[in-house]
């Protein structure tokens, strides 16, 4: 490459060298001037011609590892988008603690639904719908296994606990497609409506499966620490409870 | 400003593929990106953004304070020695599919430029933005956005020719 070859410059006036020009070049930024003036280089200067080469090679494997970022993530952050009138606790704190070094396993967004009843114009599995209320009045807890609820939504009551105010709470699990949400609903005059609803990214199989207060549902586990008066019910108790119409 | 319009939230959907290439071209690392993704999406809903904003800007901007403020939090060493792995791990591969092996080749080499270099190169090459709309959205001069992608594309290729080399 010659000192002649150096002696270019780019839209700021500031001094190039080829790497620069080529870059450009595969950009599609060189003017229509510089433009033929490198398709003649590239000609006569294998050199050149292979650097360009290199560069356009770099460029497609570049591509290719960006190319197929998961999704799913982005289903489970459109949900939390899309979903109105919630308050945001962050995780950052928990982020915190992987970047350190701590156990990662899924990342978790919990929000508190305050006006339950304005629908987003697109389906959202945190709703609080008459299907998911109707499981919430009648199904009882269980350790393993899904009630089908419409909506392609599989649905699971966790626990049934009583809060400081006389109400009824149910912590449950509700699984939509590849997502998955933990929260917490309580029977307001006859009506069941979300306290807190966490959306669980990358939750682990159902075997893995942990109870209020393990790491990655802190929050919802701190919202049942702060809100309920008792233990949880027993099996009998809760049935007892569900046949009387709560 | 403390929530999203309804636009705002559409705009921000639409731009999440952006944003999370965004998200891996500062962190260099997937999980690293997710969680970015996450806590920029949670802040923008937490505080929204002025009426007139606009959308890609406002929130790379947000991702990318926020991933400052997460490597300024983080401590030196551990860095240096996870990338000291995940480098050694990208070149024990050599039995793999020569595909595989290039891909591992750029990995490590993405990972050695600076995280500037890196997101001006995704948003130019990957996701096919001019110098200008590249400049537009990670607030900077197009000439260093030149500057920028030139220099990543150089780093680039000298590191996979002498890796190439080197395993040859």
């Amino acid at each position: 490459m010659t000192d002649e070859s150096k002696n270019v410059f780019d839209m700021d006036g500031m001094r190039v060298d080829d790497d620069h020009l080529l870059s450009m070049y595969i950009d599609g930024e060189l003017d229509a001037e510089r433009t033929i003036a490198l398709a003649g280089r590239l000609k006569a200067e294998p050199a050149l011609r292979a650097r360009l080469t290199a560069m356009e090679h770099g460029d497609r494997l570049v591509k290719q590892l960006y190319a197929s970022p998961s999704d799913s993530a982005d289903r489970d952050l459109t949900a939390l988008i899309q979903a109105k009138n919630v308050a945001i606790i962050s995780s950052m704190s928990r982020w915190r603690e992987w970047a350190t070094g701590a156990v990662a396993a899924s990342v978790m967004a919990v929000v508190t639904l305050s006006l339950i009843n304005e629908q987003p114009s697109a389906f959202n599995p945190m709703t609080m719908d008459k299907s998911l209320a109707q499981a919430l009045e009648q199904s009882p807890s269980r350790a393993a296994g899904w009630e089908h609820l419409d909506g392609e939504r599989d649905f699971r009551s966790v626990l049934t606990f009583p809060a400081a105010d006389g109400r009824w709470c149910r912590e449950f699990l509700l699984a939509h497609k590849e997502s998955h949400w933990r929260g917490v609903a309580c029977r307001d005059e006859g009506t069941w409506v979300n306290q807190v609803v966490g959306s669980e990214v990358f939750l682990e199989q159902e075997t893995q499966y942990r109870p209020a207060g393990a790491g990655d549902i802190e929050k919802v586990a701190r919202f049942i620490d702060e809100t309920a008066a008792d233990v949880a019910l027993g099996p009998q108790q809760e049935s007892a409870l569900i046949a009387s119409g709560w | 400003m403390a929530s999203l319009t309804t636009q705002q939230r559409q705009d921000l959907i639409d731009e999440l593929p952006r944003l999370k290439r965004f998200c891996l071209s500062l962190t260099s690392d997937p999980s690293d990106a997710d969680d970015l993704l996450q806590i920029t999406v949670e802040r923008l809903l937490e505080k929204g953004m002025p009426a007139d904003a606009h959308v890609a800007k406002w929130s790379h901007r947000v991702c990318r304070n926020l991933w400052i403020d997460e490597i300024r939090s983080r401590d030196v060493r551990s860095r240096y020695a996870q990338s000291e792995g995940a480098i050694e791990g990208a070149g024990t591969t050599a039995e793999n599919s020569d595909e595989s092996v290039q891909l591992d080749r750029v990995t490590a080499a993405l990972e050695r430029l600076p995280a500037e270099q890196r997101a001006a190169l995704v948003k130019v090459a990957v996701e096919g933005c001019s110098y200008a709309e590249a400049a537009m959205i990670l607030e900077v001069p197009i000439g260093t956005i030149m500057s920028r992608v030139a220099r990543a594309r150089k780093a680039l290729t000298e590191d996979l020719e002498w890796k190439a080399e080197r395993e040859a």
